[in-house]
């Protein structure tokens, strides 16, 4: 399910060049070049890669959806969320619906036609959202880098029987293939739909991981390794991936953006967990339930801003990366 | 002026809806809404299919029961659903019942007559009656209908178990009438089976096709041939999964023997229009003329963009009342379920005021029996006074039930005996909304009670089938429809002769919950002398009160609600259309048997 996201295209083009592989930038970067021109002294502790803004107001987005969805629970009832436990169709408040009926601070956010409030539904259904993606990219890029080191350190045919299943697994239609499981399985739950996306979410980390560890497995830094007697295991997992550490991360964040992506999809279609709170499951019924019609835009209005937010987020947090990863960009941003 | 096509047009005011739509597409939702783009179509022989007909010439109906699965199997015998328009304009009822008068009018029937004992019924067919392709409608015609139902040894065909429990014989008297020798008396012979009495009867078979046909696999669909032939005053001309589309025929008997006018709409379209979201649009748009059924709010809004949007009534609740009440079914052969104490704890719990107030937004009320609360069914209610079902919930008397089995809570908060948690999985066909909220109200109620209850929307064709085959645990349904003003019908259909194994077809979905055991043996007896009884005949109360002691004390099914329907009618094109206030000339469902009388009175809008 994940989408080619910036961050793994433009590692891919970086991989034909070697001299902008992670390892290479180190021997080549022009930061390390001014360093050793002598801008030691300008350094402080606040000059740092991590300190990018992008990467710190993403996390700041989504560490607050996230917040709200931990502390929320012990602010707000969130009993509220299901069906017959507010009165039906308030507005938010300051608002007023198709039958003069104005909004109250029992229901800030609203409620819906079946007695569900908003504020309820974006505590629990938000983080919900969040936690599929982050199981699903968890799982998926878990599988891509066991895959992909091992394709791209090994080589041969476990390399090639690797990318033959990562292709054949790209090809597959999977948001078809999501829809015919989704609707075969009696009762789903976030996790088993997790799991579910993950199936589809490995592809596309493996083979670029494979790519940047090809590219470094004859760098001097592992030739070395090599020579001093450590295991492959050690090279792969000591040496070379602490140095993929930030590219890792907003490949990442790139799958847990595709996977919310594909989560939100499948439950807008109604094939998502059937009684828990998700903002995709609120965008089906707000659809199901004609509210733009009906002038309910806060059914259809919240759920659509949280999701906004959240890839907002997570596309400041992968840009960030991308900066960290990759000096030149960074450098182009300066 | 627009044609049939440009109801998929996209218009200024469906700008914002598309944005979303759009919006929703990209984060991967296809297919949200009927699917535009027609499918392959073939077009009749018979008729000049190429000329279009102007919008104001259409009358064009709303189909909410989701794509049609084979749309080229028309078989009307077979238990999956045919075309949507078929029953209303192409084939015809024999008889006709009015919910308004009260009366039956014959249609292709003249007259349907017993003797006195009631076991013998004698059909006049009506004189000039022709199928599409000119052939005679005649007695023959009847009498290989009634022979095919009755060698049907599987009961699976519509009508089947009905016409084997009832007809010995059928004998041709003539060209134009045929003799029904029943196994026993029967006063409603010919109201159950014949008369359109709840969405449809049986549908007569032209003989000189169907004959040497096999009844179970002919799909009565050859454009080449111009079949399917009917009747009706108009002839079907495209059928696809979203869309079927009829033609009026110049040689219509009915005009042609001065029994009724050629009808004024040149052309009938039903469409699939999905979601509600589509349906209101559409009907904003003056894109529909009839919708099946929508909630109050859709409907309020669709008035406030569309002021010539009317429903049968004209102020709140705006509502018909469905003949077909609304009940939980459970699965009795499914453990803890098999249990009518078990049953009879998920009655107690279920608070039907917060069902109506929720899934009916307060425009229906509670169920107190089985049956529809018709006027004329009020003495059969009225006489089980007390066992009616308590409209509020009752969680201590649910609970403690449950408890006397032995159930306990657990951590979770629900009950568990022998490590295994009590659940209950409900299923509600995809498309209809009202029972997926009901459903949902359900489920809350439930679990608040300590029952891990789910609910699943499956598509109509796999419900249908789970039903019929019994794989389920409980349903939401409506199959104790029948009855609209004589207790008989919907009683019988829980009778033991209905009773079969799980993973056999129920016939006619008579007693799926396959419901046995002693107190099933005694109530079929008792409604088999019901059965007997003339209409109205003062023995039917007290056996009524008899048998119905039986079925709630077994708790076989759990009443739920009323059915109110709000079917609105679009006059921007089109008036004519029935209304409670003075124009109640026959009730209001567009998708029954008898929306040929509808049809009739239809009159271009004068605007």
């Amino acid at each position: 399910m994940t989408k080619p996201t910036r961050t793994s295209r433009t590692r891919d083009e970086d991989k034909l060049d070697t001299t902008t592989s992670p390892e290479s930038a180190q021997l080549y970067d022009p930061d390390n070049q001014d360093l050793s021109q002598g801008r030691t002294s300008s350094l402080n502790r606040w000059d740092t890669p991590w300190f990018n803004w992008k990467l710190i107001s993403g996390t700041a987005i989504v560490g607050i959806i996230v917040l709200i969805g931990i502390f929320g629970r012990f602010l707000w009832d969130t009993e509220l969320v299901y069906v017959g436990k507010c009165p039906l169709n308030l507005p938010p408040v300051g608002f007023e619906n198709s039958r003069g009926q104005t909004g109250t601070w029992s229901h800030p956010f609203g409620t819906e036609n079946s007695g569900r409030d908003m504020l309820a539904l974006t505590i629990i259904g938000a983080p919900n959202s969040l936690l599929v993606g982050f199981v699903a990219a968890t799982i998926g890029i878990g599988i891509g880098i066991l895959l992909g080191f091992i394709s791209g350190f090994i080589g041969g045919l476990t390399d090639d029987l690797i990318r033959l299943l990562a292709g054949i697994t790209i090809t597959v239609p999977s948001l078809l293939v999501l829809i015919i499981i989704q609707s075969l399985v009696e009762q789903i739950g976030l996790f088993t739909m997790a799991t579910l996306l993950a199936v589809f979410a490995w592809p596309g980390p493996t083979l670029v991981i494979r790519g940047q560890v090809m590219s470094m497995r004859e760098s001097g830094y592992v030739q070395m390794a090599r020579l001093s007697g450590a295991s492959p295991l050690r090279i792969m997992f000591g040496e070379i991936m602490p140095n993929l550490l930030p590219y890792l991360a907003a490949s990442f964040i790139g799958s847990v953006s595709g996977s919310i992506l594909a989560a939100v999809g499948l439950e807008t279609l109604g094939l998502g967990p059937q009684r828990v709170p998700t903002l995709g499951g609120t965008l089906y019924f707000a659809l199901e339930a004609a509210a733009l019609l009906r002038n309910m835009w806060w059914w259809l209005g919240i759920p659509i801003f949280i999701l906004s937010l959240i890839f907002m987020g997570l596309l400041l947090i992968n840009l960030g990366l991308d900066e960290i990863a990759n000096p030149r960009l960074r450098k182009a941003t300066e | 002026m627009a044609n049939i096509r440009s109801v998929y047009s996209i218009r200024p005011q469906l700008t914002l809806t598309v944005i979303t739509l759009l919006f929703c597409c990209h984060l991967g939702f296809y297919g949200c809404g009927p699917d535009p783009t027609p499918q392959a179509t073939v077009e009749s022989k018979s008729q000049n299919t190429k000329a279009k007909i102007a919008r104001e010439d259409t009358v064009i109906f709303d189909y909410d029961g989701g794509p049609i699965p084979d749309p080229h199997n028309l078989n009307p015998l077979v238990p999956s659903p045919t075309g949507p328009g078929m029953r209303q304009c192409v084939w015809e009822p024999l008889f006709s019942l009015n919910y308004e008068t009260g009366e039956i009018a014959p249609w292709m029937g003249e007259s349907f007559t017993p003797n006195e004992g009631l076991d013998v019924w004698t059909l006049k067919i009506r004189a000039g009656v022709k199928w599409s392709d000119g052939e005679d409608f005649d007695a023959e015609d009847v009498i290989f209908t009634l022979n095919t139902l009755l060698n049907d040894t599987t009961q699976s065909l519509s009508d089947a178990a009905s016409m084997q429990q009832w007809v010995k014989q059928v004998e041709r008297v003539d060209s134009l009438t045929v003799r029904f020798d029943l196994k026993a008396p029967n006063p409603r012979f010919k109201l159950d089976y014949f008369s359109v009495r709840v969405g449809s009867s049986m549908v007569i078979l032209p003989q000189h096709i169907w004959v040497e046909k096999d009844p179970f696999t002919f799909k009565f669909y050859d454009p080449k041939k111009g079949w399917p032939i009917g009747t009706g005053a108009y002839q079907l001309i495209t059928a696809t999964e979203n869309e079927f589309t009829f033609r009026r025929r110049k040689d219509w008997w009915g005009a042609e023997v001065e029994f009724r006018d050629l009808p004024v709409p040149e052309q009938l379209v039903w469409m699939v229009t999905g979601v509600e979201e589509n349906r209101a649009l559409l009907a904003a748009e003056n894109q529909l003329d009839s919708i099946m059924d929508i909630t109050l709010g859709a409907f309020e809004s669709i008035r406030s963009r569309n002021p010539n949007v009317i429903a049968w009534k004209d102020k709140m609740p705006y509502v018909w009342l469905d003949p077909c009440p609304r009940q939980l079914s459970v699965n009795h052969t499914v453990p803890p379920w098999d249990n009518p104490q078990m049953r009879k704890a998920l009655s107690s719990i279920i608070d039907r005021q917060q069902v109506v107030k929720i899934a009916y937004e307060d425009t229906s009320f509670p169920s107190k029996t089985i049956f529809v609360e018709y006027p004329a069914m009020q003495p059969y209610i009225n006489v089980v006074e007390d066992l009616w079902i308590n409209p509020n919930s009752d969680v201590p008397t649910g609970r403690s039930l449950i408890e006397s089995n032995g159930w306990r809570l657990n951590n979770s908060g629900f009950y568990e005996k022998a490590g295994k948690e009590l659940s209950l999985s409900i299923q509600t066909h995809e498309a209809y909304i009202e029972k997926r909220r009901i459903a949902e109200v359900v489920v809350e109620q439930l679990r608040a009670a300590g029952i891990n209850a789910s609910t699943r929307a499956i598509a109509g064709a796999t419900w249908d089938e789970n039903k019929a085959f019994g794989n389920f645990e409980a349903v939401m349904d409506w199959d104790a429809c029948g009855s609209v003003n004589e207790p008989w019908l919907s009683m019988n259909r829980y009778t033991q002769q209905f009773l079969r194994l799980v993973g056999q077809r129920s016939p006619g979905n008579n007693n799926y919950v396959r419901w046995s055991g002693a107190g099933a043996e005694e109530y079929s007896q008792i409604v088999a002398e019901i059965g007997v009884l003339p209409l109205g005949d003062p023995g039917i109360e007290p056996l009524v009160a008899e048998a119905m002691k039986i079925f709630m004390t077994e708790q076989v099914v759990i009443p739920i609600t009323q059915a109110r329907k709000l079917i609105p009618f679009v006059t921007t094109y089109w008036e004519g259309w029935p209304t409670a206030k003075d124009n109640n000339y026959h009730h209001p469902p567009t998708w029954w048997m008898s929306t040929h009388q509808i049809i009739q009175r239809l009159r271009k809008a004068e605007r």
